[in-house]
């Protein structure tokens, strides 16, 4: 539900789209393993419409039997070859769109799991520049509309083509001239297909987004019913609705009209086809170069081609905006394959990649690389946790996991972007168990740090030693994670609640799950559930409110049982009271971990080990709260300002 | 039921009678294509008849002729029939839109009761398509109708047995096609809806991407995801087998009929009953009568569909209110006293609280619960079954909603911002000409701006998608300051703001709301400290009374409540 706090989409560095040549290519690989099925499929279907190609001719017998007043008993061997060919056409047809089907449904399975692999794996920080909304509109319009084209337009596009095709062979079996003759319609046909496809693309894609700034629209107005009618913006609200509607309803009926304007082109095409077919017939017989039977079949040949015409040419810009949307289903699922192109973005000289121990060794202009000295005036942490005795200073850009230390970020400075700095060589250690909570006004580079620190983006500068080093983009091994971050962004998978619990631990049994429940105060809800922990969830199920979708992520976070946890700000959702609740679940979930919390509320900071204060991406003060809260730092004026009196009593 | 489908019934009449100008001309323009459709085979066959057999260029061109007028006609009925029934399905289910729309917001509410909001949008999009789609098929279905009888009245005029051959058996065929397919149909669809599951669940597994990241459970997800990908493709091949299995049944059955034509027609020809032309429009009137006759299917499909749909909108618009009654209006301006008395809903119980005008109160309240039940009451989402709530000395329950909301603004938690840029968001209750910028600076939304590409110009997205959580609240909280109502009741509006700006916001709301009532809900001390006096309810009732200081010092389960 909720998007994370990165801004706008301007900046935003879209997903690459495949060119048609990959597309192709991407497309073979996908139906090779299944090419006896395709051309047993072709096959089948090219069998099924010639076969009902004889049904014209087969009339035509009729009629030359009657035409030529030959006996009744004549017409028994066309009928009964007629009902044949009816019982024949109608197996191979069901075998031939069956397997067409089911290699269709195979590939289109094949695509979509692939898809759906890539953009999982995708590296955070390429997520982030690619805002969610690219990815999410590929995986729902782009799928649907190639699913749509592979389930519908393909078989009937298939057929189409072929009976086309065979039909106008057939016309030619008959006489060569009626053929030519028939062939007269195609320039008009072309000429309206040209002229339909140039402008069916651009307005269905205008449709779409219509339709879906319509149903966004919508769903914001009347998902804030509430506030909409406690603010009395009412009024303002149906104006906006009805605009859209409008909006939508009027680009509907322009594509109305350019379908209905399409199919009246082709009524003259057919016209102009049909009407040489019978002039054709007409000289030909007069002529003595066929018989009344044949010059029937040619009619009734060119009159079957309608539908399948018809069927083919409306079906094209189907086929043109599943390309696209292939084209933008490629693209995702070639990144991994390709090297990860790096626009724009400033590369730290030296950052160690993941597998690779030494630098890289290709150091920019105009970026001095940070080294392992200690950085003049930064506050040596204080508390418990021993600073990592120069670990990174003496083995700068390794990852060696110090005994000492969980984990300890060095020199750490990150930016979004030229001249977006964030982080400023911070430097971070966490002993083994110690809890630290991280303080600091927004934007101070709280949730990059958080971020850095549980391996989920790489810095720009600097070192993570630690069991997160190299763990940017690998998914858990076996054994579970042993960096797990939760953030304000919640998200209740669809599914059962036992399912969305396991993709923290697959293996969980429902005695697991309850024990995680149980740990963040979440079982007593979630046995109330209609269907206990079987309840359906998510988008469409029972929904959960922000405080309990949240549960739900600390339960996941005890599942998956890392050494390492990292909260950031992940009790914010909650109203004030529900909090507190929140706060007690991810204190009892982090029991016995190693843990960085990112905290809004300085209680979060009482209940840590070790206060770390940041400011402006640097480390401005660091210590337990007691000690902190009773210097004259700036968490002492921050403990002032929240706990709201300097006459409060120390908690 | 029965009732319900009586009102889906009058949602029904209304959205056709709204059209029935375009229902009409797309009636009639309709049936002229169906006939023209009806014709060409049977101008195929009397071009055979009377120009190829004996062949006769004179014939030849005037029945070409022939041929191109009733193209034309065809052509322009189906082109302005469709044109007009689109058109009525299309407004019919704009205007079902905006009455769905102005009843979720209609200001005694309800609407929202047991649907969320993807099922009412639902209701706006999908179910008023259908409803308005019955025109569409109420004009294909009229249509076809007349070109059924017109291939009856062409065909008996050509022969009677032969007529009545087809004309009984194309029916028949049609049902023994639907007949024996049924089982088949149910089948695919209920497989096609187990199959729609897969593209939700991948849309699923996106949206949810940095969680599964933050888990490290993408291998997790991956796995799930292919087994529902998995069965959905085995769903979707036996659904497309069963498919494949209707269609080639259709053929066969098809072909066999067309056969059975063609025999009694060619043995009508040689005793000498008919024409040959006769036989020619016969096969091709054979094919053409499946194409009208399953447009009648498709129509009484559409009807159900429409029907179940207009039953679904009828129950939105007919929704009960959370409240009813009150009709009054709050004296202008409102001086802002605020008193309950003897309060009881829910938790609540004998809950007596006065606020004074122009006092800043603090209330804070140790049950949410007990929390969201006060601010229904308060902003009349719900009538108290005991007791009252009286602004300036009129029970809210005798004041129209509206009008009470438009004197005391709650300004709940989870209030949401819309689409448009951040200045918009800020301005949009507050009364036309407002500077803004005092309301801005109160809730630190400057600092927001900073950050916005555009300023305070620039666009927050979808329900403030570019936003934080952090910094969505502090514009809800401007624009909730920046309406500046006679009451303004406020629930947690810094739980996600850091520290340092929670002070400098309390300060801000004292700062706007000087001399006007104002109500903090909350548990936050910073913005407890900046109030007059704080109201501690605990157990659903008044607990104690003081300034924040003093119960701090005091008051062990306040403490509790505000600084732990």
């Amino acid at each position: 539900m909720t998007t994370p706090p990165h801004t706008a989409d301007e900046g935003a560095e879209l997903l690459p789209v495949a060119t048609a040549a990959r597309t192709r290519a991407a497309l073979r690989t996908l139906v090779r393993p299944d090419r006896g099925l395709a051309l047993t499929g072709i096959g089948v279907l090219v069998a099924a419409t010639v076969i009902g190609l004889l049904v014209q001719p087969l009339l035509g017998r009729i009629v030359d039997v009657v035409a030529d007043g030959r006996p009744a008993g004549d017409l028994t061997l066309p009928v009964v070859l007629l009902i044949a060919v009816a019982a024949v056409q109608g197996v191979t047809t069901t075998l031939g769109l069956t397997r067409v089907a089911r290699l269709g449904e195979t590939v289109l399975a094949r695509l979509r799991e692939q898809f759906v692999e890539r953009a999982l794996n995708l590296p955070a920080d390429r997520l982030e520049r690619a805002g969610s909304g690219d990815l999410t509109a590929r995986v729902t319009g782009d799928v649907a509309r190639v699913t749509e084209a592979v389930r519908s337009a393909l078989p009937e596009m298939a057929r189409s083509v072929l009976a086309i095709g065979l039909t106008l062979g057939a016309l030619a079996l008959l006489d060569v001239r009626f053929l030519l003759a028939a062939l007269l319609a195609v320039p008009v046909q072309l000429l309206t297909a040209r002229w339909y496809v140039r402008r069916a693309v651009t307005l269905y894609a205008d449709q779409r987004v219509a339709n879906g700034a319509q149903q966004q629209q919508l769903l914001e107005t009347i998902g804030g019913a509430v506030t909409v009618r406690g603010h009395r913006l009412e009024e303002r609200h149906t104006e906006r609705g009805a605009d859209r509607s409008r909006k939508a309803v009027d680009l509907t009926m322009r594509s109305v009209n350019l379908v209905l304007g399409f199919y009246g082109r082709l009524h003259i095409a057919e016209y102009i086809g049909l009407a040489a077919v019978l002039i054709a017939g007409f000289w030909l017989v007069r002529d003595g170069a066929v018989s009344i039977g044949t010059a029937t079949a040619a009619a009734l040949y060119f009159h079957s081609l309608f539908g399948p015409v018809n069927a083919a040419l409306v079906l094209l810009d189907d086929a043109q905006s599943a390309a696209a949307g292939l084209a933008r289903l490629v693209g995702v699922t070639d990144l991994a394959e390709q090297p990860e192109p790096k626009p724009g973005k400033p590369e730290a000289a030296g950052r160690p990649e993941p597998g690779r121990l030494e630098p890289a060794g290709k150091p920019e202009p105009g970026r001095r690389e940070p080294d392992g000295e200690p950085l003049p005036g930064e506050p040596e942490p204080a508390g418990k946790a021993t600073p990592g005795k120069a670990a990174p200073a003496s083995v700068p850009r390794q990852r060696v996991a110090s005994p000492e230390a969980a984990v300890s970020v060095h020199a750490v400075s990150h930016a979004y972007g030229p001249g977006r700095p964030v982080l400023h060589e911070v430097s971070l250690t966490l002993a083994p168990g110690e809890h630290v909570a991280l303080v600091g006004a927004s934007g101070a580079g709280k949730s990059t740090l958080a971020r850095i620190v549980a391996g989920v983006q790489q810095p720009t500068a600097g070192t993570v030693t630690g069991p997160t080093a190299g763990t940017v983009t690998a998914p858990a091994g076996p054994g579970g994670p042993s960096v797990v971050l939760v953030t304000q962004e919640v998200h209740v998978f669809t599914g059962t609640l036992a399912d969305d619990l396991r993709l923290a631990r697959p293996d969980a049994t429902d005695d697991d799950l309850r024990a995680a429940l149980a740990t963040v105060d979440a079982l007593d809800w979630a046995a109330a559930l209609p269907d206990g922990l079987a309840t359906v969830v998510g988008e469409g199920g029972h929904r959960l409110d922000a405080a309990r979708a949240q549960q739900l992520a600390l339960a996941r976070l005890v599942l998956a049982d890392p050494a390492l946890a990292v909260l950031d700000e992940a009790t914010a959702e909650a109203g004030s009271a529900g909090a507190r609740a929140l706060e007690r679940s991810a204190g009892a979930a982090l029991t016995g971990r190693t843990a960085l919390v990112v905290a809004h509320r300085l209680t979060q900071a009482v209940a840590a080990d070790r206060v770390v204060v940041l400011e402006a991406g640097r480390v401005v003060e660091s210590g337990p709260h007691e000690m902190l809260r009773d210097a004259d730092g700036p968490y002492a004026a921050l403990w002032r300002a929240w706990s709201g009196s300097r006459a409060a009593p120390h908690p | 039921m029965g009732a319900d489908s009586a009102a889906g019934r009058g949602v029904i009449r209304r959205a056709v009678a709204g059209q029935r100008r375009d229902v009409v001309a797309g009636s009639l323009l309709g049936a002229c294509h169906q006939i023209g459709e009806a014709l060409v085979p049977v101008l195929i066959g009397i071009v055979v008849d009377r120009a190829v057999v004996r062949p006769d260029g004179g014939a030849l061109t005037l029945w070409l002729v022939v041929l191109a007028v009733v193209y034309t006609l065809l052509s322009y009925g189906f082109r302005f029939g469709a044109r007009a029934g689109e058109r009525a399905a299309e407004q019919a289910a704009h205007r079902l839109r905006l009455d769905v729309l102005r009843r979720v917001l209609a200001p005694h509410g309800g609407a929202e009761a047991g649907r969320p909001p993807g099922a009412l949008v639902n209701v706006a999009t999908e179910d008023a398509r259908r409803v308005g789609a019955v025109n569409m098929a109420l004009t294909l279905g009229v249509a076809a109708v007349v070109g059924v009888v017109a291939g009856a009245v062409l065909l008996l005029r050509a022969s009677v047995p032969l007529g009545l051959l087809v004309l009984v058996g194309a029916p028949v065929l049609m049902a023994l096609g639907h007949f024996l397919a049924r089982p088949l149909e149910h089948r695919s669809e209920a497989e096609q809806e187990q199959a729609a599951h897969a593209s939700g669940v991948a849309a699923d597994l996106v949206a949810g991407v940095r969680v599964l990241k933050g888990l490290r459970a993408e291998r997790a997800a991956v796995a799930r995801y292919r087994a529902t990908s998995r069965a959905s493709r085995d769903a979707n091949v036996r659904a497309a087998r069963a498919a494949a299995l209707q269609t080639g049944l259709m053929l066969t059955l098809t072909g066999s009929f067309i056969a059975l034509v063609a025999l009694v027609g060619g043995r009508l020809v040689l005793s000498g009953s008919i024409g040959l032309g006769a036989l020619v429009s016969a096969v091709g009137l054979a094919l053409f009568l499946p194409g009208p006759i399953s447009v009648l299917a498709w129509v009484g499909a559409e009807l159900a569909k429409g029907r179940a749909s207009a039953a679904r909108i009828a129950d939105v618009l007919a929704a009960p209110g959370e409240t009813t009654g009150g009709s009054a209006e709050p004296t202008v301006p409102a001086p802002g006293e605020l008193r309950l008395n003897g309060l009881g809903h829910a938790g609540l119980d004998a809950l007596d609280l006065t606020v004074r005008p122009g006092e800043h109160l603090g209330l804070v309240v140790t049950d949410p619960a007990d929390a969201a039940t006060l601010l229904h009451c308060l902003a009349r989402r719900c009538d108290p079954d005991r007791g009252s709530v009286e602004l300036d000395g009129v029970p809210l329950t005798e004041l129209a909603p509206a009008a009470l909301r438009s004197a005391l603004l709650v300004a709940e938690h989870d209030a949401q911002l819309f689409d448009g840029t951040l200045l918009e968001n800020v301005t949009a209750a507050a009364p036309a000409g407002t500077d803004p910028h005092p309301a801005m600076d109160a809730a630190a939304v400057d600092e927001v701006a900073a950050t916005l590409p555009g300023g305070a110009h620039g666009r927050i997205g979808e329900r403030g998608s570019s936003l934080s959580g952090g910094q969505r609240q502090r514009v809800a909280l401007a624009r909730a300051l920046a309406a500046d109502r006679a009451v303004l009741v406020v629930h947690d509006p810094t739980t996600a703001v850091d520290a340092a700006t929670e002070a400098r916001i309390a300060a801000g709301i004292r700062r706007a709301r000087t001399g006007r009532t104002t109500v903090l809900v909350t548990s936050s001390p910073a913005l407890l400290a900046a109030t007059d006096r704080v109201v501690l309810v605990d157990g659903g009732t008044v607990a104690a009374e003081a300034p924040h200081e003093d119960l701090v010092r005091d008051h062990p389960v306040y403490r509790t409540a505000v600084l732990t």
